[in-house]
C-alpha cells in the first residue's frame, strides 16, 4: 500500500518534471539543436545554392585541412584566447584586488571599470578603431609613433584583444571581487600574527579562496574567446590587408558560409571549432580537480 | 621604530593603490571622453595633425546628422520591448527548468541537463539562418517578436537557476511538500521567492545580453525602423563609413539610455552580475 | 491548479501581446506587399512610387523596407529557400545570374506585350536589359536605373596649386602630373587610387583596350596585354608619394580624406552624389566632379571607358501575391514610375528620356555640379562585369588584389591567380548547369 503511495508521488513528480523542462527543452530543441544537427550533415555536402545540398563526404573537411587561411584562423582563435584569458584575468583579478582593499571612492571605480559592459559592442569598437588609427588616431599622437595598430598584420591582433580585454575587465572584476569579499576577514589576521607577507598571504589564501570564483570567470571567457565574432569583424572588416592574420574560425565561417555561399565549407569550420570549445572545456574540468579550492 | 616602518610601507602600499586605480580608470574612461569630444567636431578638425583636444565650439550637427539617418526613438523602444520580453521568457522558464532539474526526480534528467549545457557551447552564429527562416515562415520578420524569438528560452539562465535552486536546502521542500503543496505549489510559493537575487541577477545578464546582440537583428528585421540600438549602430557605419564625428554621435545617443539606466541602478547591475559568478 | 491556469493566463497574455507587436494584423481585407531595398536614401524616392500605384490601386498596401547591403544578401537567400522571399525587391547584377538561374525569380520577359512586344528594347539601353537578363536570355527584372562612375575634385586645391581643372581631354599623364603638382603645392594627397573593382582598376582596364569578363562571360582578361597595362597603371599610382596606401583606405575610406580636406581627387559613383552634397554642408561649392581621364596610348578603342551598373525590380517566381507583386513592378518599369524616381533623386533612372529628371536630386542646393559628364559618359560606359559565378569569385579577386598592394606577390603573379580563379569558378558553375 505504502510502497504503491509512493510511486504515485514519483509519478507525480516525474510528471511535473517533464512538463517544467518541457518549454525549456522543446525551445532549445527547435532552435538550437535542430540547426546544429543539419549543420553537422550541412559538413559533409557542398551547397549548391538556395538550400540544396550535395553530399561529397569527407570532401570539406579533407580541403579544410589544406587550407592555410583555416589554419591561420585557428591560429588566430588560439593566440586570442592566450591574450585576453590569462593576461585579461589577470588584470581583473588586479582590478579586483585592488577594489578590495580599503578605499574611497569604491563605487565610483567600479562603476568606470564596470561601464564597457553597458556599451553597445558597436559602439565601443568605432571609438577604438578611432583611437587606433595610425593616422590621425590619439594613441600614436599621444606617444609619438606610427603603428598601424588595425591594418599591420603583426599588432592587429593585438589590438583587438586589447579592446576586448578592456570590454571585458569590469565584468569579470566584479566577479572576482564578489568572491574576494566572501573570504573572511579572519584568515588574514591569523595569518599576519604569524608573521606572513602581503605575498604569502596571497598566494596561502586569496588564491585557493577564490579559486572556483576564478574557474568560472576563467570558463566563462574562454568560452566567449573562442566563439569570438563580433569584436573582431567591426575592428577588422574584409578589405583590411590584415584580415587573414586577425580572421577568428567563426569570422572565416561567416565568410565561407555567408558571403561566399559555401555553407559546406562553413559548417565544417563551424564543427571544428565545436569540437575545439569542447575539448578546452572537457580540459578545464579535468584541470580544475588540480587547483580549484571546494574545500573551504 | 618598527611601527613606523609599518606605517610607512602601509602609506606607500596606499599610495599605490590609488595610483593604479586612477591610472586604470583613466584608461577605461578616456575612450568615453574621446568619443565625446569627437563627436562635437567637423570631419576635417577631427583629421588634423597634431590633433586637437577640444573641438573649435560645441558642434550639434553630428547629433542631428545622425538623428536624421537613424529612427532613434524607434531604435529605443525596440530595444527596450526587446529586453523586457527577452528578459520574461528567459527567468520564466528558467525558473520552471532550472527548479525541475535541481530538484525533481525524473527519468532522463541528465540527458535532457546535457542538451542545455550542449547548448552554451554552440557558436550563435550557426543559429542565425535556420531561425531566421523559422521566422520568416511564421510570417512575423521585420516585427519585435522577431527580435525576441531566440531569447525565448535560455539555456544560460537554466543552467544558473538550476544551481540557485540547488543551493537551498532539501529540508525546504519537504517541509513544504508535508504542509501539502504540490510540486506546482511548492515552486511559485516556496522555492521561486527564495531565488529573487538570482533571478535579478539573471534579469541583468539577460538585459546586457540582448542589448549587444548584433547580427540577429540585422538579419531577422529588414527595416531600420524595427532595428535595436547596437544593429542600427552598426548601420551607421554603413552609412558614414569613416567619418569619425558622425559615427560617434552616434554612438553616444545608442549608449546613453543604457548608460543612464546603468547609473541609476548600477547597484542591482553589479550585484547581478557579481553573483553570475556562483559559487 | 488555479495557479497554473493563472499562469498560464499571464504566458498566453504575453505572447498574445507579443505577436500583437509583431503587428500581422492583415485584416483590413486589402493585398499587403513588402518592397525591400538596401539603401536607405533612395527610401523616400521607392515610397513616392509605391505611392502613386495605391492611389490607382487602393485596395494594394506596399511597405517600403530598407535594410543593409550584407545582411539584404544573407537573408534574401535564405528567404528564397524557405519560400518566404519579400513580394518586391532589387536585384543587383552581381547577385541576379545565381538567382535567375536557379529558378527564383519570376520571368518577366513578356510582362509588357499587351501594350508593346518591345517595350524593353524601346526603353531601355542595352546595358539596362543586360543587366537583367538571365543566363537564358529572359528578363528576370524590370530596369530600374543606371549609373556610372566618374572624378571628384577639389577644386580650391587645383587653384591653390595652380592646375586646370580636369576637362574631357584629361589622360592618365595629366592625372598624374596633377597629383605631383598638388601634393608638391599643397601637401595634400592627388588621385587617390583605392583598391576597388568597379570604382577602382575595372574601368582602367577597358580605357587600355583590355577587358575583365569575355562578351559571352566564360573566360577572363586579367592577363591580356591590355588589361594588364591598364591595372598596372592603376595599381601602380600607389607607389608616387601622392598617393596613400591601402592600409590607410582601410582606415579612412577616400570619400572621407576628400571631405575632410586631405586629399584632392577620387572616383567616385553617382549614386552616392547627392547624400555627399547632404552630409558635407561646409564642403558644398569647393568640389566638383569630372569624367574619368582617358588612357593616352591604348591598344585598341578610344581610351575611353567606365563602368556602368543598374538595379532591377524582380519579383519571386513562386510569390503568394505574384499577380499583384507583377502588377506592381510593371507599374515601376512605366515612364511614370521612372520619372518620379529620378524627381526624388534615388537614382538616374533607366527608362531612355527619364534621365535627366534625376538632376532635381540637387535643386535644393545653391551649388552645382557638372552633372552634364554623367550623362554624356553613358555613351561609353561599360556595363559592369558579373557573370553566374560572380558572388564566388568576387571577394577571391580582392583578396589576390589586396596581396598586390601588400607586396605579398608581384602584379604578373597575382593576375594570373585572378584569371585562375574566375575562369576555375565559371567553369564549374557552366558545368553544374
Amino acid at each position: 500500500m505504502n510502497s504503491g503511495k509512493i510511486s504515485t508521488a514519483a509519478k507525480q513528480e516525474q510528471a511535473w518534471g517533464y512538463l517544467m523542462v518541457a518549454p525549456t527543452i522543446i525551445g532549445l530543441l527547435i532552435l538550437n539543436v535542430w540547426p546544429f544537427i543539419q549543420t553537422i550533415y550541412a559538413s559533409f555536402c557542398e551547397h549548391l545554392g538556395f538550400g540544396h545540398y550535395k553530399f561529397i563526404g569527407l570532401d570539406n573537411y579533407i580541403n579544410m585541412f589544406q587550407d592555410t587561411d583555416f589554419w591561420r584562423a585557428t591560429g588566430n582563435t588560439l593566440l586570442f584566447c592566450i591574450l585576453t584569458v590569462p593576461v585579461g584575468i589577470f588584470l581583473s583579478l588586479l582590478v579586483a584586488i585592488l577594489l578590495n582593499a580599503r578605499v574611497r571612492f569604491k563605487g565610483g571605480f567600479r562603476t568606470i571599470f564596470f561601464l564597457p559592459m553597458v556599451c553597445a559592442p558597436a559602439a565601443v569598437t568605432m571609438v577604438w578603431r578611432w583611437i587606433f588609427n595610425s593616422e590621425y588616431g590619439i594613441l600614436n599622437q599621444i606617444f609619438g609613433i606610427r603603428v598601424a595598430w588595425v591594418t599591420d598584420s603583426r599588432v592587429a591582433l593585438l589590438s583587438c584583444a586589447i579592446v576586448a580585454i578592456w570590454s571585458a575587465i569590469g565584468y569579470d572584476a566584479v566577479l572576482l571581487l564578489s568572491g574576494l569579499q566572501n573570504i573572511s576577514k579572519s584568515y588574514y589576521e591569523a595569518s599576519s600574527i604569524d608573521g606572513a607577507g602581503k605575498i604569502t598571504q596571497f598566494f596561502k589564501i586569496t588564491l585557493p579562496m577564490i579559486s572556483p570564483t576564478l574557474f568560472v570567470t576563467m570558463i566563462m571567457r574562454l568560452m566567449t574567446s573562442l566563439k569570438v565574432y563580433d569584436l573582431i569583424y567591426m575592428m577588422v572588416e574584409e578589405t583590411n590587408p590584415a584580415l587573414t592574420s586577425v580572421q577568428s574560425l567563426i569570422y572565416l565561417f561567416y565568410r565561407e558560409s555567408f558571403v561566399a555561399g559555401s555553407r559546406g565549407s562553413g559548417s565544417a569550420i563551424a564543427v571544428w571549432t565545436v569540437l575545439i570549445i569542447g575539448i578546452a572545456t572537457v580540459f578545464q574540468f579535468i584541470g580544475q580537480k588540480k587547483w580549484v579550492n571546494y574545500e573551504v | 621604530m618598527h611601527n613606523k616602518s609599518m606605517e610607512g610601507s602601509k602609506r606607500i602600499s596606499t599610495v599605490i593603490t590609488y595610483a593604479a586605480l586612477i591610472l586604470g580608470s583613466v584608461i577605461m574612461i578616456f575612450p568615453f571622453v574621446w568619443m565625446i569630444l569627437t563627436s562635437s567636431k567637423t570631419v576635417s578638425e577631427s583629421m588634423q595633425i597634431p590633433p586637437t583636444i577640444f573641438p573649435s565650439r560645441l558642434m550639434t550637427d553630428n547629433f542631428s546628422e545622425a538623428l536624421k539617418s537613424l529612427p532613434f526613438i524607434n531604435m529605443y523602444a525596440n530595444t527596450i520591448l526587446m529586453i523586457i520580453f527577452r528578459v520574461i521568457f528567459a527567468v520564466f522558464f528558467s525558473s520552471m527548468a532550472g527548479y525541475a532539474f535541481a530538484k525533481l526526480k525524473f527519468k532522463g534528467k541528465n540527458f535532457l541537463f546535457s542538451i542545455v549545457l550542449m547548448q552554451m557551447m554552440l557558436p550563435s552564429q550557426i543559429f542565425i539562418i535556420p531561425q531566421y527562416q523559422m521566422v520568416a515562415k511564421l510570417g512575423f520578420a521585420n516585427t519585435v517578436a522577431a527580435l525576441v524569438f531566440p531569447g525565448l528560452v535560455s539555456a544560460f539562465g537554466t543552467f544558473f537557476l538550476r544551481q540557485a535552486y540547488l543551493a537551498i536546502p532539501e529540508e525546504v521542500g519537504e517541509a513544504a511538500y508535508l504542509d501539502g503543496c504540490n510540486q506546482w505549489q511548492t515552486f511559485t510559493k516556496i522555492m521561486f521567492p527564495l531565488t529573487r537575487s538570482s533571478v535579478a541577477a539573471l534579469t541583468v545578464f539577460t538585459a546586457v545580453f540582448a542589448y549587444s546582440d548584433l547580427m540577429w537583428p540585422l538579419v531577422v528585421n529588414s527595416d531600420l525602423n524595427m532595428m535595436t540600438l547596437s544593429s542600427g549602430l552598426a548601420t551607421l557605419r554603413g552609412q558614414f563609413s569613416t567619418n569619425f564625428p558622425v559615427l560617434m554621435a552616434g554612438s553616444l545617443l545608442a549608449m546613453l539610455p543604457m548608460v543612464i539606466l546603468y547609473l541609476f541602478f548600477q547597484k542591482q547591475f553589479i550585484e547581478g552580475i557579481a553573483m553570475t559568478g556562483g559559487k | 491548479m488555479k495557479k497554473i491556469s493563472r499562469i498560464t493566463a499571464i504566458i498566453l497574455v504575453l505572447l498574445l501581446l507579443m505577436f500583437s507587436l509583431a503587428g500581422c494584423g492583415a485584416s483590413d481585407g486589402k493585398t499587403h506587399l513588402t518592397f525591400q531595398i538596401w539603401d536607405v536614401y533612395q527610401r523616400p524616392g521607392m515610397q513616392a512610387m509605391c505611392d502613386a500605384y495605391t492611389a490607382q490601386h487602393p485596395d494594394v498596401v506596399i511597405e517600403v523596407q530598407a535594410t543593409s547591403w550584407n545582411e539584404y544578401w544573407t537573408k534574401l537567400e535564405a528567404a528564397a529557400e524557405s519560400n518566404t522571399m519579400p513580394d518586391i525587391f532589387w536585384m543587383h547584377t552581381n547577385q541576379l545570374l545565381y538567382y535567375a538561374d536557379f529558378g527564383m525569380l519570376a520571368d518577366v520577359t513578356h510582362l509588357y506585350d499587351d501594350v508593346d512586344p518591345d517595350y524593353y528594347e524601346k526603353h531601355f539601353s542595352e546595358i539596362s536589359i543586360n543587366n537583367a537578363s538571365g543566363s537564358d536570355g529572359n528578363l528576370y527584372g524590370v530596369p530600374k536605373d543606371k549609373d556610372n562612375g566618374h572624378l571628384v575634385y577639389n577644386k580650391e586645391m587645383f587653384d591653390a596649386a595652380g592646375v586646370d581643372y580636369p576637362d574631357d581631354d584629361w589622360t592618365w599623364d595629366d592625372l598624374v602630373s596633377a597629383s605631383e603638382q598638388i601634393y608638391n603645392v599643397t601637401g595634400k594627397y592627388g588621385f587617390m587610387a583605392y583598391n576597388d573593382d568597379q570604382l577602382g582598376y575595372w574601368p582602367f582596364a577597358y580605357q587600355a583596350g583590355g577587358y575583365i569578363l569575355s562578351e559571352d562571360k566564360t573566360t577572363a582578361g586579367y592577363t591580356q596585354p591590355a588589361s594588364v597595362k591598364g591595372i598596372e597603371f592603376y595599381v601602380g599610382m600607389q607607389d608616387y608619394d601622392w598617393c596613400p596606401s591601402q592600409t590607410y583606405f582601410t582606415e579612412t575610406t577616400p570619400a572621407t580624406a576628400f571631405f575632410s580636406e586631405v586629399g584632392s581627387m577620387y572616383m567616385e559613383g553617382n549614386w552616392n552624389l547627392p547624400q555627399l552634397m547632404e552630409n558635407y554642408p561646409e564642403m558644398r561649392g569647393k568640389w566638383d566632379i569630372a569624367k574619368l581621364p582617358k588612357c593616352p596610348d591604348p591598344l585598341s578603342g578610344d581610351g575611353r571607358a567606365t563602368m556602368s551598373n543598374g538595379l532591377c525590380y524582380s519579383t519571386a517566381a513562386h510569390g503568394k501575391q505574384l499577380e499583384t507583386a507583377l502588377d506592381v513592378i510593371r507599374f515601376f518599369g512605366t515612364e511614370e514610375a521612372q520619372r518620379i524616381q529620378g524627381e526624388n533623386g534615388a537614382a538616374i533612372p533607366a527608362y531612355l528620356g527619364t534621365e535627366e529628371t534625376w538632376r532635381s536630386a540637387f535643386d535644393s542646393y545653391d551649388e552645382t555640379l557638372d552633372l552634364d559628364i554623367i550623362f554624356e559618359q553613358f555613351d561609353y560606359a561599360v556595363q559592369a562585369v558579373y557573370n553566374s559565378a560572380s558572388p564566388k569569385w568576387k571577394s577571391q579577386v580582392l583578396d589576390q588584389l589586396t596581396k598586390v598592394y601588400a607586396g605579398e606577390q608581384d602584379l604578373m603573379e597575382g593576375l594570373e591567380n585572378m584569371q585562375q580563379i574566375v575562369d576555375t569558378e565559371t567553369a564549374k558553375k557552366l558545368a553544374d548547369e
